[in-house]
Order: C-alpha cells, then sequence, then structure tokens
C-alpha cells in the first residue's frame, strides 16, 4: 500500500494507514474516522488534515467529495488559555 | 539566513537587537520579528518532540495554523512560534509533548 505510512493528522500522528483501517472496518462518516483515530482533534483542529482526511474517506468509500459533510466544529476555534475564559466570565457577571 | 532585500516587501526593517534564552542557549534576534524566525536564522530546525513517536518538528506552514513549531515561551506551552513576536530575554524551550499523565513536559524534565 503506497504512501501508507504518510502522516495524515500532524497534531495527533495519525497516518493514511490509521485512517484506511477504521473504514475497514465500515466508517462512512467523517466524525466517525475523527473519533475513531483523533484525526483532527489536536492543537489545529483538523486546519491542516481535514481536507486530507476527507479526500481518502471519499475515495475508499466511493462516496462524492462534496457529500462528506465536515466534522462537528465547536468554539473555541484555536486554542486559548482557559484563563482568558474564565476572566469573561467574571466581567459579565 | 535571513532575507535582507526582498523582491516584493522591499528591504527587511529591524527591531533593535535582541537576545533570546533558547534551551539555556543565547539566541540573538531582532525585537518583532517572530520567534521562529530568530530560531531559523541562529540554525535551529528542532522547536518540539511528538508525543506519539517522539520525532522532531518545527517550521511547517509558517502561518499560524499548524502549530507543528509550538514551544513553550515563558513558561506557557504550545505558543505559536511563527506568529509570536520575539521580546528581549524571553525563555524558551524545546516541547515535548505527552499523552499521559501531564500534557506537556520540558525537555530537561524528560531527560531526567
Amino acid at each position: 500500500m503506497k504512501n501508507d505510512d504518510l502522516v495524515i493528522c500532524r497534531c495527533e500522528e495519525v497516518t493514511q494507514a490509521d485512517i484506511k483501517e477504521v473504514i475497514s472496518q465500515g466508517v462512512t462518516r467523517m466524525n466517525e474516522v475523527k473519533r475513531l483515530t483523533r484525526a483532527g482533534m489536536g492543537l489545529c483542529q483538523g486546519k491542516t488534515c481535514g481536507r486530507l482526511v476527507t479526500g481518502i474517506l471519499a475515495r475508499e468509500t466511493n462516496q462524492p467529495l462534496q457529500e462528506l459533510k465536515p466534522p462537528t466544529s465547536r468554539p473555541p476555534t484555536r486554542v486559548l488559555p482557559l484563563g482568558i475564559l474564565s476572566r469573561t466570565t467574571q466581567d459579565d457577571d | 539566513m535571513r532575507i535582507e532585500d526582498h523582491p516584493i516587501l522591499g528591504k527587511a526593517e529591524r527591531g533593535k537587537r535582541i537576545t533570546l534564552n533558547v534551551d539555556g542557549e543565547a539566541v540573538a534576534a531582532f525585537e518583532g520579528e517572530n520567534i521562529a524566525a530568530a530560531l531559523i536564522a541562529s540554525g535551529r530546525r528542532v522547536f518540539r518532540y511528538t508525543a506519539k513517536r517522539m520525532e522532531p518538528r518545527g517550521v511547517f506552514c509558517a502561518s499560524g495554523r499548524c502549530t507543528d513549531c509550538v514551544m513553550i515561551v515563558d513558561g506557557q506551552p504550545d505558543v505559536r512560534t511563527c506568529v509570536t513576536p520575539a521580546r528581549d530575554s524571553m525563555v524558551i524551550q524545546t516541547q515535548v509533548s505527552r499523552r499521559e499523565g501531564e500534557a506537556t513536559h520540558d525537555l530537561e524534565k524528560e531527560k531526567d
């Protein structure tokens, strides 16, 4: 299998082989790939690997790329020290 | 190596000369340039080691997105050095991330 040792998600160190493995177990959605492999759950939150993972899933499962929904996004969109959020709460009170 | 005269951006405007403390060594920098630029100019390529495989990482996207260049800056881990301006006497450490236990260890503790 060519390039299967390539690191796809750099933050969580998930390889193409890791992603293909969960797909071979029946995974068909981005959220499932994310939760099983942790691809996209690291510091950068999938900014780097998101498109690559989508491409692999589409190719391996013969789904059209545009029909694959991205995994659920939740705020904050970038890494924040918790202190910033706690200060905001205090200001609101 | 630094680009002194960029074909589009023109001549570089440098801040004053400052010194960073990088893993205990003095590294020359210009105030306001990003930390990563100073480290690359000083010949450093390894900024951190990964959690799973302990592989070296450095600058990848150089635009603040990928978080490959994060280091411990003045005690705070996960600081993106490619978008963080250098200030005099900053203490910068190679970051070693680990999955179990604490999220982040500094390299010196890791060696013990």
